[in-house]
């Protein structure tokens, strides 16, 4: 069980990176973060490993962050995955219940709400010990 | 470690009486064995009680939405198994709701029974008929 548990945050917009990295930071978790799907999916495919992806979904092309959420859930072990956007829909909600997402939050985020879940989720998949990050 | 031969076992949580019957006579057909529930005390005892590989739980209960922590309860319990969920509409709060829960489907009050059934079957990868072999041992 990792001391830090990682994380891969995914926006192309340069505050809601820079505002998640610091709460979760603070949180105790190890942060990496990406500006598009791209570089996000370069990252997972080369060898790193994330605890939790929290993907944006509106980047390059609307709602490809579905296609992050979709790459992620075939990696084994399978990270928590997380999709917060602000342009929620019934098609990218079913489409993120499709890929079986752990957690669809639509911005304006609740920090607290997000930073429950993630424990929630992290704890539950045996990443992290109870009480901590 | 020994495969144990064991019905597959589904839980069915709706108020509506007819419902439950329609419910539980198809997943029987498709050789489960079912335990049905009309509130949440007796599906949380059944799910304290059995493994289930399958459930179709009401988000509407008691009162509105006191299905969803249900099935959230029942994926925290058997994560393994398929949770679906019966909502009056299949809108963004609600597929929002499923996805928090970590409910697999969900499928809107007017969907004829069978069609749900069918549905979860073919996701659960379960003939939807029974085999040839249980086919003549019911003979």
């Amino acid at each position: 069980m990792p001391e830090k548990p990682t994380l891969l945050i995914v926006d192309d917009e340069a505050n809601v990176l820079f505002t998640l990295k610091l709460v979760l930071e603070e949180d105790g978790y190890d942060i990496t973060t990406a500006s598009s799907c791209a570089e996000a999916l370069k990252l997972i495919h080369n060898a790193h490993q994330f605890d939790a992806i929290l993907t944006d979904l509106r980047m390059e092309q609307e709602d490809i962050g579905l296609e992050l959420a979709e790459a992620a859930a075939k990696l084994h072990p399978r990270p928590v995955i997380m999709i917060l956007t602000g342009y929620g829909s019934v098609e990218n909600a079913r489409g993120a219940l499709g890929i079986q997402v752990d957690y669809f939050a639509l911005k304006p985020l609740d920090l607290d709400d997000l930073k429950n879940a993630l424990h929630r989720l992290l704890v539950w998949r045996g990443r992290v010990r109870r009480g901590r990050a | 470690m020994s495969a144990l031969a064991r019905q597959k076992m589904a839980l069915i949580v709706h108020p509506d009486l007819t419902m439950l019957s329609r419910y539980q006579a198809l997943l029987t057909r498709a050789e489960f064995s079912t335990v049905v529930a009309r509130d949440i005390p007796t599906a949380l005892m059944a799910i304290t009680q059995h493994y289930f590989e399958v459930a179709i739980i009401s988000s509407q209960l008691g009162e509105s939405g006191d299905g969803w922590p249900l099935a959230g309860v029942f994926h925290l319990v058997f994560p393994k198994s398929f949770v679906s969920v019966i909502v009056p509409g299949a809108d963004l709060l609600n597929l929002q709701t499923a996805i928090n829960n970590g409910v697999q489907e969900i499928f809107e009050e007017d969907h004829a029974p069978d069609a749900v059934v069918s549905a979860i079957l073919t996701a659960t990868a379960i003939p939807a008929t029974p085999s040839a072999r249980n086919r003549s041992r019911l003979q």
